[in-house]
């Protein structure tokens, strides 16, 4: 299979509001792709479909598929654990866990009952070093995760994800919070990190998109109103309502 | 004109009310401290946090001939009188009762007090059982040098100066003596109450913290919910004294299988951990409720389940918040007698143990007071020990939660 995710009909509803609507999309693997569109238009609520983070908000319901290899995410049988070790996920404002810079990266593999210290060790080196982390903090992994700047925490964030071992990675705007510079290096990082995972990201900055994504979808009032690859979406959009948003005319 | 005049006299007046009821406040706060302290400060003192409430008397002898001569140690102070011949110092003293005593304050290492054994008919007949430092004379019999005996001490109102004089100027030998311990300490309570607070937070924190987990972790969108939450709310506001006839009738049973008979510490803590468990989930739930949701995502996210995430990630955040709900605990159970009454009951042990009855330091204070001579002085006394100690705790939860406070 080529695409990491296959979307069919999904749609879902909080309380009586019809956040996604009969939404159908395509995740490719190994490739980035961006979500676009205006601010509660129902971006980071696809991506948390992905791993199954709207479970937590009581009178969120989905119908539905979002079939991978093997699954379908969606269904109750799925084992949202194992799914979620399989999808990573970097929030929109950096949060490690208070705690030291090494046991951040290692949380994950202790929470899967990996004790092993060597393994826990090359496993959290490995990980630092995919997030262009390893550099700056290989002398100070037991100083507290909160000493380290917030592009620094992002990109600690981005090791703890990677130190799973996922398939794909979502990130839900995860330079908004962040500087220029810092967000410079997160949009390398993710060029680097897409020969290895597939990365879906939700930004609010169109130009982020052009830069790091391969394929954009661009969302408007819980519909997908059109999927394309990058290059073609920014430069001749079928439909009126996407040439308006990325022109500027509204948003 | 009139208006603006009127409107300024009652904006003063209202001031001035205000400031006048704080005023109230704080005077009548203080005036109860002033009354505490300067009815109970002059039973502080060491000897009394180690002492026994009960005193013991004692009819003990003394080895035959014990008489010869000991030299006087050169740090002794004008108001303590030596004996020579027996080898050791007294002093006037004063007991809780105000009843002039006179207390041993030195004794010779190889003075005849230490070879005093029992004389009391009984089993314990012949004993050894050396007179110690800091026990009252109540009656020595001594033999005058024509063979009659006679007796010193503060049973004939004797002094401590008229005490030596007598034994140094007549006495041949020691017959027999009649000490007593000084009573009126609280070691007992004060063990007792410690063990109280160790084994009500023993019970009450995992079982208050468990829920309080469930609660606002598990169940915070459940249907019960709010009946749960209301119905701890409703618990604060029981009167302890019904939490104490509860214990009494309930639980009696439960620390009769441990083999308590009748009121005991332990029953006394479960009682108190009931009055606790409110104070403790609501204070636990305040404090999960200030752990950030993005901790929450970012474990789940990891592929963490929900009691990893809880007790990696949340619950340690959540520390400051349950130490501050342990300390208010302890101030609670320091200040709670009501409910100990029926259940640990208001006799003072000075030995006390978990399946024994023993009374905490405020259920001492009932019992002085209870009797037919209350006991003022002692009482104010260990009402300063309780005030200093819920003063601590109420210093060091401002502390804790000051220092605490994490940044994230």
């Amino acid at each position: 299979m080529e695409n990491a995710f296959e979307i069919k009909n999904l749609n879902l509803y909080y309380g009586q509001n019809h956040a996604l609507k009969n939404v159908n999309m395509e995740i490719r693997k190994n490739a980035v792709t961006a979500f676009i569109g205006p601010s509660g238009c129902g971006k980071s609520t696809l991506l948390r479909c992905f791993n199954r983070m709207n479970d937590l908000i009581p009178e969120c319901r989905i119908e539905g598929e979002i079939l991978t290899e093997t699954e379908d995410v969606l269904a109750k049988s799925t084992n949202v654990v194992d799914l979620r070790t399989k999808v990573g996920m970097v929030f929109q404002k950096p949060n490690p866990f208070p705690m030291s810079i090494f046991e951040n990266v290692a949380y994950g593999l202790r929470c899967q009952g990996i004790k092993d210290k060597t393994a826990l060790k090359s496993s959290v080196m490995e990980s630092l070093k995919k997030a262009a982390l390893w550099d700056e903090v290989k002398d100070r992994l037991n100083e507290n995760a909160y000493k380290l700047s917030g592009g620094q925490q992002q990109r600690l964030c981005i090791a703890r994800a990677i130190a799973m071992a996922p398939e794909v990675i979502l990130m839900d705007e995860p330079t908004s919070a962040l500087d220029p510079i810092a967000t410079a290096k997160i949009e390398e990082l993710v060029q680097n990190l897409k020969r290895e995972y597939t990365i879906v990201i939700v930004t609010h900055s169109m130009q982020q998109a052009t830069r790091i994504s391969d394929d954009t979808a661009f969302f408007l009032m819980g519909e997908v109103i059109e999927k394309n690859t990058t290059k073609v979406l920014f430069t001749i959009p079928a439909d009126k309502r996407t040439e308006d948003y990325i022109t500027g005319r509204f948003g | 004109m009139n208006r603006k005049k009127l409107r300024a006299l009652k904006d003063r007046l209202l001031n001035g009310v205000t400031f006048l009821s704080s005023g109230i406040s704080v005077v009548v706060l203080s005036l109860i401290f002033i009354f505490v302290f300067s009815r109970g400060w002059n039973t502080l003192n060491w000897n009394w946090f180690t002492n026994d409430y009960w005193s013991v008397n004692m009819y003990l002898a003394l080895p035959e001939g014990s008489q010869s001569s000991y030299n006087k140690p050169s740090d002794l102070s004008n108001t303590v009188y030596y004996s020579s011949k027996y080898g050791f110092a007294v002093t006037d003293y004063i007991d809780e009762q105000k009843i002039s005593q006179i207390k041993i304050v030195y004794i010779d290492p190889s003075s005849p007090l230490l070879d005093a054994s029992i004389l009391t008919n009984g089993p314990d007949f012949g004993k050894a059982n050396p007179i110690k430092v800091n026990m009252l004379v109540q009656k020595f019999t001594y033999m005058d040098d024509v063979g009659i005996s006679h007796s010193a001490g503060s049973i004939i109102k004797q002094n401590a100066a008229q005490f030596i004089d007598t034994l140094e100027t007549k006495s041949i030998s020691i017959k027999s003596t009649y000490v007593q311990t000084i009573g009126g300490g609280i070691r007992g309570s004060l063990i007792a109450t410690l063990l109280l607070i160790l084994l009500s937070l023993l019970i009450a924190l995992p079982i208050g913290i468990m829920s309080a987990i469930y609660i606002n972790e598990y169940a915070s969108h459940g249907k019960l919910t709010p009946w749960i939450r209301s119905s701890i709310e409703l618990l604060t506001g029981v009167p302890s004294i019904i939490f104490g006839l509860m214990g009494m009738l309930v639980l009696y049973p439960i620390t009769a299988l441990a083999g308590a008979n009748g009121t005991s510490i332990l029953l006394g803590s479960l009682t108190l951990s009931i009055v606790l468990l409110p104070t403790i989930i609501r204070s636990t739930e305040e404090s999960l409720k200030t752990v950030p949701d993005h901790f929450r995502s970012a474990s789940l996210s990891l592929g963490a389940n929900m009691s990893q995430t809880i007790f990696k990630i949340v619950l340690p955040s959540a520390i400051p918040g349950i130490l501050t709900g342990v300390l208010l605990s302890i101030g609670r159970i320091i200040g709670e007698s009501a409910a100990l009454i029926y259940t640990m009951g208001t006799f003072i042990n000075d030995d006390p143990s978990i399946l024994k009855g023993s009374t905490s330091l405020a259920v001492q204070i009932w019992s002085v007071m209870g009797g037919e001579q209350p006991n003022f002085q002692l009482a104010c006394a260990i009402s300063i020990v309780i005030l200093a100690i819920v003063l601590f705790m109420n210093i060091s939860v401002k502390f804790i939660a000051n220092s605490l406070r994490k940044t994230w």
